[in-house]
């Protein structure tokens, strides 16, 4: 028997950056909220504590704040004409789970889209000709810059952003972005301090002609009280960052951010350990009426409510839909459907420096958000007449991850194992940084998630099925930017050696094991063409008016910034327009 | 090279004094013989002289210790006797199929029962593993890590290896609480300080930064940390002459 419990006015799926942001804005405006989470609740003051939470083994490798791939996890090809198997062990990316979401551990490299991005079809149309976009799905987001800028700004306040502005309402300032959007504000903290590794990056790309910066950091630097009046601490580069809690209040997460001042909110109430399982519709199919889920004692539950909010992260969005027939699903054959169209992911690239013994990396200091970077090979922001390709990167020295069991940076030609190996391990530890290029990812036809007609999750429901290959596209891009990270490299001062690698490579498929960014986009886009797109402009679905749908899974083609930013950005200009317009008068905001 | 496999002994002893004056062929059947007195949690003997000698060929003694004097078949033992080795956070439901390397982990075993069964169909007849000379371990270890002319069932040689060598780095260089990292000699030989970490003042420096490790459990004034994996062992897995 399914237990109905009394209707509330918002039930909330998922208690990471968004639905914590979304329960705190829909409380606030007098909306009864229910969050439900399927993990456990945690605490940066009672559980991510140092040392206990320095523990490289547990948290990095064993991945124990993530998802358990035996109740949660998909199914993945590199192409349609494979048999997709279930990805049994985490790798390539780690979703979230409990209190706070992938939230808790991300690295804090917080970004804005680019004004461009945000129209990208448009824009690349206007400038190159169509011609370009041939065989790609590229869309445009259907909101502008301008139109999402104060919510960009709001989430920096949020987090209390460190980094250096390089547009101040129009005016370029020296030393940070000169190719970053508009900022209404200057951010509300100073830049984190420069390692060595990354002052020799900033003289070496200046040298260049290019314009390095500091990384945008969620690693606050100094005491900062945030826009909901929440206190945040100063970063002490403790270098257990990405993949771990941060105990000193210092990363920026939704616990400590958003979860502390809502808490106690009479409208918000919180239910851990419960899996949601779909989300119900009306008998005309045309709304929601709530959800199903699975309490903590595994009794199935009926929670009804007036208004659903999908916050489940990018991934479990699309499959949440996917099992409750929320949309229409997206057919490869026929181009036609929407729901699972436009997966896109993150490409990236990198190049090792290995410098002589003058230079001290010390690599164990370290933030998730340290770094010196270059926005020059990103977006729209150099000529891409005759590349080939659409998109970028940043290129971006950063010193966030020299953990030992996983960080052994050898040059090249050397064993990878045996006792040169030991020696080369040994005598690089201390002299070495990585120059990531962080890639865009452009949606194209063959790459798209779907229900796998074989593997059930621990609950008896189909996998998610993930499709994915790097295409042409961003295979040329990847080549192009790692080149100009190549030659930055070795125009360093102290380098004895540079490596490479290209996640992208011609000739290689893209692989679940090794990791590379929790940065899975798409699949439920935003837009403003119901053939195109699973919500429109406001996030809100086409299909099902009272479903509001939050994350990267919103976004047409992935950026080459990191996500949270943007869709934070666009988290809040949805909740702005629930709270200001559909709350008050329950319809579409749009017409199909 | 008649001397070869003797020379290459003797060079895997070490500093061992004992070396000299006891025959080549004698210490290889000796080799890891503590092994044997171990309150094993999951591995037996021969598993153990076997990830022993496997070990001590990824990462070899020279100014600081080999994996398995750095604790590494303990740190493996416990591992594969705990939640990773029987299988937590491997989805193991069926039906399986080889698949494609990006595909990732495809077989239906834990890493426990891999390894059990990996080593048991590699040391099935021929000479084991702990047996050969020096140079001959290091053979086998190299065409293992391609893979290359073994038929190992239904365990993955690839995946045997990557997965043999993962524990084997981890055991060289997680916190010593797991049994590994003994004394922090991976630590030490890096020169990474730990788990106490706070470097605000010196982040930007470019200045070594010369502080001994400390651990999860450091013991104050001792530098090693306490010995929460398993109290019992005094000993850890050793080269013995
Ligand atoms: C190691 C790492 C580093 C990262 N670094 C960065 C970075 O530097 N910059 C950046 O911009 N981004 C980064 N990210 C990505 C960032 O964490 C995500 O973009 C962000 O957390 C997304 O927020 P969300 O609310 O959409 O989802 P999440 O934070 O994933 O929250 C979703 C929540 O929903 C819950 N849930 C899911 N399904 C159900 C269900 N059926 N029933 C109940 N609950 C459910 C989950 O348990 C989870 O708690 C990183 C991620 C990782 C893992
Ligand atoms: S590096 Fe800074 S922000 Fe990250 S966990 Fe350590 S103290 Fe927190």
């Amino acid at each position: 028997m399914v237990r109905e419990l009394p209707k509330t006015d918002v039930v909330i799926v998922g208690a990471g950056w968004t639905g914590l942001a979304a329960a705190k804005e829909l409380a606030d405006a007098g909306q009864r909220c229910v969050v439900i989470e399927r993990g456990d609740w945690r605490h940066d003051a009672s559980n991510f504590g140092a040392p206990e939470e320095h523990d490289e083994l547990k948290y990095a490798r064993r991945k124990e704040h993530m998802i358990d791939t035996q109740t949660k996890t998909l199914s993945f090809r590199n192409s349609s004409d494979q048999t997709a198997l279930p990805m049994r062990r985490l790798g390539s990316f780690l979703p979230g789970k409990g209190l706070g979401g992938a939230g808790i551990h991300w690295n804090g490299q917080l970004w804005r889209p680019l004004p461009s991005d945000l129209k990208m079809r448009s824009h690349y149309a206007d400038r190159y000709g169509e011609a370009i976009l041939d065989g790609l799905n590229v869309q445009d987001w259907g909101v502008t810059y301008d139109e999402l800028e104060p919510h960009l700004d709001f989430f920096d306040r949020v987090c209390g952003t460190a980094g250096v502005a390089g547009n101040l309402n129009g005016e370029t300032k020296e030393g940070g972005n000169p190719f970053e959007g508009p900022r209404s504000a200057d951010y509300p903290n100073p830049p984190m301090k420069a390692s060595p590794p990354l002052q020799l990056f900033q003289k070496t790309a200046q040298e260049m002609g290019y314009h390095p910066f500091q990384m945008p950091s969620a690693n606050v630097t100094k005491a900062y009280e945030n826009a909901y009046g929440a206190q945040l601490h100063p970063c002490t580069y403790c270098g257990f960052c990405e993949r771990f809690g941060c105990g000193y209040y210092a990363k920026a997460d939704p616990i400590i951010c958003i979860y502390d001042v809502v808490k106690d909110h009479e409208n918000f109430e919180l239910r851990m350990n419960s899996q949601v399982l779909r989300v119900e519709k009306s008998a005309d199919g045309k709304t929601a009426t709530g959800v199903t889920y699975l309490d903590e004692r595994g009794q199935e539950v009926f929670q009804p409510a007036d208004t659903v909010c999908l916050n489940a992260y990018a991934l479990w969005n699309v499959h949440l839909m996917l099992v409750s027939g929320l949309g229409k699903p997206y057919d490869p054959e026929t181009g036609e459907g929407t729901v699972g169209r436009n997966y896109a992911y993150q490409t990236l690239a990198a190049a090792g420096v290995f410098f002589d013994k003058e230079v001290w990396s010390n690599p164990f200091m370290g933030a998730g958000a340290l770094g010196m970077t270059i926005d020059d090979f990103n977006g729209d922001n150099f000529d891409h007449t005759d590349l080939g390709f659409v998109g970028g990167g940043y290129i971006s020295a950063n010193q966030t991850n020299g953990r030992p069991i996983n960080y052994h940076p050898t040059p090249p030609d050397t064993p990878s194992w045996g006792p040169e190996w030991k020696k080369a391990v040994r005598e690089n530890y201390l002299h070495h940084v990585g120059i990531v290029c962080h890639g865009s990812s452009v949606a194209v036809p063959g790459n798209y998630l779907d229900l796998d007609p074989t593997y059930k999750d621990a609950y008896g429901q189909p996998l998610l099925r993930m499709t994915f290959d790097f295409p042409e596209n961003d295979r040329r891009m990847s080549a192009y930017v790692l080149s100009k990270a190549e030659e930055i490299a070795r125009n360093m001062d102290n380098v004895r050696a540079v490596s490479t690698v290209n996640r992208a490579a011609e000739g290689e498929s893209y692989s679940v094991v090794p990791y590379q960014t929790t940065h899975n986009t798409g699949g439920a886009v935003i837009g403003t063409d119901p053939t195109t797109s699973v919500v429109n402009r406001y996030g809100q679905m086409w299909d099902h008016h009272n479903v509001f749908v939050f994350g990267a899974c919103l976004f047409p083609q992935n950026l080459g910034y990191n996500p949270t930013g943007p869709l934070m950005g666009l988290a809040y200009w949805t909740l702005d327009h629930m709270k200001n317009d559909y709350l008050q008068n329950p319809r579409p905001l749009m017409d199909a | 090279m008649p001397n070869f496999s003797r020379r290459a002994v003797l060079l895997q002893i070490g500093a061992s004094g004992l070396a000299a004056v006891t025959p080549g062929a004698a210490l290889a059947q000796n080799r890891y013989a503590a092994l044997d007195t171990q309150p094993w949690s999951y591995l037996d003997g021969s598993e153990a002289r076997f990830l022993a000698s496997m070990a001590d060929v990824l990462i070899p003694e020279d100014d600081f210790p080999s994996a398995s004097q750095a604790g590494v078949v303990d740190f493996i033992d416990l591992q594969l006797a705990g939640p990773y080795g029987q299988g937590a956070g491997l989805f193991l439901e069926g039906p399986f199929a080889d698949g494609t390397p990006e595909q990732g982990w495809q077989t239906a075993h834990t890493p426990a029962s891999l390894i059990r069964n990996g080593i048991a169909r590699l040391e099935d007849g021929g000479t084991r593993l702990v047996d050969l000379d020096a140079n001959d371990r290091s053979a086998f270890v190299e065409r293992l890590s391609k893979g290359e002319g073994f038929d190992l069932g239904d365990v993955p040689v690839q995946t045997l290896f990557d997965e043999i060598w993962a524990l084997v780095k981890e055991g060289y260089f997680s916190d010593p609480i797991y049994g590994g990292n003994k004394d922090y000699a991976g630590w030490e030989m890096i020169g990474f300080p730990g788990a106490h970490a706070y470097y605000t003042d010196h982040v930007d420096k470019n200045a070594p930064f010369p502080a001994p490790p400390k651990g999860i459990a450091h013991v104050p004034g001792t530098g090693r940390s306490a010995d929460t994996a398993r109290p019992l062992r005094a000993q850890t897995a050793r080269e013995e002459g």
